[in-house]
């Protein structure tokens, strides 16, 4: 992005912070929006403040204070703020976009969190982002159309998502692969201001992606999928969420109501940055009780773990996590949503309450029925 | 400074981060008011730590900018001098009181009027809306006399007390709050009106650290009318008579481009079909009033010269909303071309015709394009004097610094054509409008400073923002 562009976006800011709350008609309840600046309080961790201290950052007049790597990198990037903002200034520039620009300046000059430095080195060594050395085989699945691209947080941490995958997708009946040397998509680089890191791991999924064949890449991680969306260039073939693609085929599938009462949590990647939030719905309204929170779709209260926060500043996180757990706690029995780093954080801060992948449950209502 | 300030409010609410401070170094205000930031921000929990924050400030004459919830469109909150301590008061979000039977709320500062009406509405009371988003703090608009409003019915005066901490230290109460506390419902307790007297004074007093204010019951009967003019002057006579006989709830005249976009909350509409000026009206009340009311209304835009409009449900529903409930959407102003400038002023309903004129040939004279040039009108009941609020506004893209020049050459021609024209007063302490203004009000200025030095007397209280 362009200064010029950015100092565009900058001076169509006025302050108005509405931004930091949920739309207040009509439910009449105000609700914050904004975990960054619910968090941390000072002006500069809310949008318009954010976007004043990036003014600062184009004109030269703030430097590497102590602070400033909290400012840029302590926010989930989660677009919340542009949901609000476009609808009142009509702006076309994306504040979710432009804090990352934010942050590919700062990287540029030495300036990020060590925990993201960290993560780059485990990327280059191990190609996946947690660093694991030993790598997961599967039997092997080199056909079909579709290519289950399954990411590293449901590869190495929250594997029983990808299992679950697996078993849906076996169940429809969907003939399908998945590479055996799977390589992080570059999602967390790319929120972390890292392109530059993030390109050799671009090039090689494009290789991995062409010689399979496939036409179709399904990812139950909303991360990946608006990676290769928003990041990579045009691969020619179609890129469907888990949950879009198990609602395309809800017919096919034998499912059972599990009487659960659940709540849905909209992930950021797949809701506010991809426009998905219908797919999710169908199928928890087809197997459970579904039950909405106050905020929800694009006005959701975002998890906490995005944008390289999880890594880089806990605390923050897992606080942002508990108070959408408690949201939950007030509308249902059962957490669900539907990516794997979402489902991480929320059953970490969970206090006891059940947190799925919608897949899982998708998954369980297959068991109940065989 | 930062280690005194620490032993006030503990590490995590004080900093001298200079890219926290950036943040608040600028608002909407920024072609007229320069960027500057403060050299520390401290965040208050309780008013014992604001008392203490003042007296170190005193003590050191160290300037204080009193800031509530950053929502700021008049650089009020922007340092003047070097060396200065953001009073960042967000802490302070209490609502300390709604009292039904009374009609009352008692306020802290961070305390905004989507929070206080999203804890009114079970009443069926609300308080006076300003034209401002839902963010902004209740208790700064009602004690800078801010209230401009949303509803005409509710009249202009809102705040009944206050708590006032002076830069000494001392705590000043005003009206029936001076004698206790728990009855903080009359403005005037004992003497002068020390409440009238320190109102719409950016911060240059002391800190406000809480208010009493009105309420207003919300009723379920209401109607929306919009009445199309093709001139101010064809709507006059329809305004006056609505509001001399108190029969709305709500009176605007808008022209048909700028707020009426906040107001339907859309802009996916053919505003260019509605006629030039757009009266938006709104009759509430119990039954009975209602129905009468409403009779009335429908009779005086019969006799009317203008149209009666036929808007969609869905965008009267709106406007309802934000006349009633809180305005939202009036930051569409922002959308319209990117910011906007306005000169809020008070005045007769009479001299409205005027001062539209005024304000096209100002902007014309400073090289502003005609289709930059908006207005709306408040009328403020009761309707004595004609009492309206009205808006000058200009909506202009914030990042062309050419026209940001033009607009800072619209001010300084248009403040003294404004005071030739006769206004009642300004809506706020704007940049610019100070020395034009001491020089016309005559010994009143020499009195207002002499009671400043009185209070503030080592001027560390937002200092160089009025004089």
């Amino acid at each position: 992005m362009r200064s010029e562009e950015l100092k565009r976006a900058i001076y169509r800011c006025g302050k108005c912070k509405l931004c930091s709350i949920t739309t207040f008609h009509p439910a009449r309840d105000y609700l914050p929006l904004c975990p960054s600046g619910t968090y941390y309080k000072y002006q500069a961790f809310y949008a318009p403040g954010r976007l004043e201290v990036l003014r600062g950052i184009l004109d030269e007049e703030v430097g590497n204070t102590g602070e400033l790597l909290k400012i840029a990198y302590g926010c989930t990037l989660c677009g919340a703020c542009h949901e609000k903002c476009k609808e009142i200034s009509s702006i076309d520039l994306n504040h979710a976009e432009i804090f990352e620009d934010m942050r590919n300046r700062l990287v540029g000059r030495g300036i990020l969190p060590e925990a993201h430095r960290e993560i780059t080195e485990r990327v280059r060594e191990t190609g996946n982002a947690y660093g694991v050395t030993t790598k997961k085989t599967y039997p092997s699945r080199r056909s079909g159309d579709t290519l289950y691209f399954i990411g590293c947080t449901s590869r190495y941490r929250e594997p029983e998502i990808m299992d679950s995958m697996i078993a849906v997708l076996e169940a429809i009946g969907e003939e399908f692969s998945i590479l055996d040397d799977e390589t992080c998509c570059g999602s967390v680089l790319f929120r972390t201001g890292q392109r530059d890191a993030a390109r050799e791991l671009v090039e090689r999924n494009i290789r991995a992606i062409e010689e399979s064949g496939a036409k179709r890449l399904v990812f139950t991680c909303p991360g990946c999928m608006m990676t290769f969306k928003k990041n990579y260039p045009d691969l020619g073939v179609e890129l469907l969420h888990s949950t879009e693609f198990i609602a395309q085929h809800l017919n096919d599938l034998k499912v059972r109501h599990l009487g659960m009462n659940v709540t849905y949590h909209d992930p950021c990647h797949l809701g506010r940055h991809l426009g998905i939030y219908d797919a999710p719905r169908e199928i928890l309204n087809r197997i459970a009780n579904l039950h909405e929170m106050k905020r929800t779709r694009e006005q959701a209260w975002c998890c906490g773990s995005g944008g390289g926060v999880k890594s880089a500043f806990g605390d923050f996180a897992l606080w942002t996590a508990g108070e959408r757990v408690k949201e939950a706690k007030l509308t249902a029995d059962v957490l669900t949503s539907a990516c794997p780093f979402c489902k991480r954080n929320l059953a970490e801060a969970s206090d006891g309450m059940e947190v799925y992948d919608i897949v899982e449950l998708v998954k369980l209502a297959l068991e109940v029925q065989s | 400074m930062k280690e005194s300030l620490k032993q006030i409010v503990g590490d995590e609410y004080i900093t001298d981060d200079s890219a926290i401070c950036y943040s608040y170094s600028r608002d909407q205000h920024w072609n007229f008011v320069p960027a500057k930031s403060p050299a520390c921000v401290v965040m208050p929990g309780t008013r014992e730590e604001v008392r203490e924050i003042l007296l170190f400030a005193n003590k050191n004459r160290i300037p204080v900018i009193p800031w509530s919830t950053g929502i700021n469109v008049r650089g009020l909150t922007i340092p003047v001098h070097d060396n200065s301590i953001l009073l960042d008061l967000s802490r302070l979000n209490r609502i300390i009181e709604i009292n039904e039977e009374m009609m009352t709320a008692t306020v802290e500062p961070a305390v905004t009027f989507g929070m206080l009406m999203a804890a009114t509405d079970k009443f069926k009371l609300r308080p006076a809306f300003p034209d401002a988003p839902l963010t902004v703090s209740v208790l700064a608009n009602n004690y800078l006399r801010g209230i401009y409003q949303t509803s005409s019915a509710d009249g202009h005066d809102h705040t009944l007390s206050f708590e006032m901490i002076l830069p000494n230290g001392e705590i000043i109460k005003t009206g029936s709050r001076a004698f206790s506390d728990d009855m903080p419902y009359f403005r005037y307790g004992v003497g002068p009106d020390i409440a009238g007297m320190m109102a719409a004074s950016p911060g240059t007093w002391g800190v406000v650290t809480e208010l009493t204010l009105k309420l207003y019951p919300v009723y379920d009967l209401q109607q929306a009318y919009f009445v199309g003019f093709d001139t101010v002057e064809d709507s006059m006579e329809f305004i006056r008579n609505i509001n001399r006989d108190e029969l709305v709830e709500s009176c605007r005249l808008l022209d048909h481009h700028s707020y009426i976009t906040g107001l339907f909350g859309t802009f996916d509409y053919d505003y260019e079909k509605l006629p030039e000026f757009v009266a938006c009206i709104l009759v509430a009340g119990i039954d009975g009033i209602f129905q009468a009311k409403d009779t009335l209304v429908r009779d005086h835009i019969g006799k009317s010269v203008g149209v009666l409009l036929d808007i969609p449900e869905k965008l009267r529903t709106h406007f309802r909303e934000e006349t009633l409930a809180g305005s939202e959407k009036s930051c569409m102003v922002f959308g319209v071309r990117g910011n906007y400038h306005c000169i809020g002023i008070y005045g007769p309903l009479t001299h409205v015709p005027a001062y539209w004129e005024l304000h096209k040939k100002a902007a014309a004279d400073a090289g502003i394009p005609a289709d930059h040039v908006y207005f709306y009108v408040n009328p403020i009941g009761r309707f004595h004097g004609q009492l309206c609020y009205v808006e000058l506004d200009i909506f202009y893209d914030g990042a062309d610094p050419d026209l940001g020049k033009k607009i800072q050459e619209y001010n300084r021609i248009q403040f003294p054509r404004l005071l030739d024209a006769g206004i009642y007063g300004w809506f706020r302490p704007y940049a610019g409008i100070i020395e034009p203004t001491l020089d016309r009000i005559g010994y009143q200025a020499e009195l207002w400073k002499k009671f400043m030095e009185f209070a503030d007397p080592n001027h560390i209280m937002n200092p160089g923002k009025l004089f």
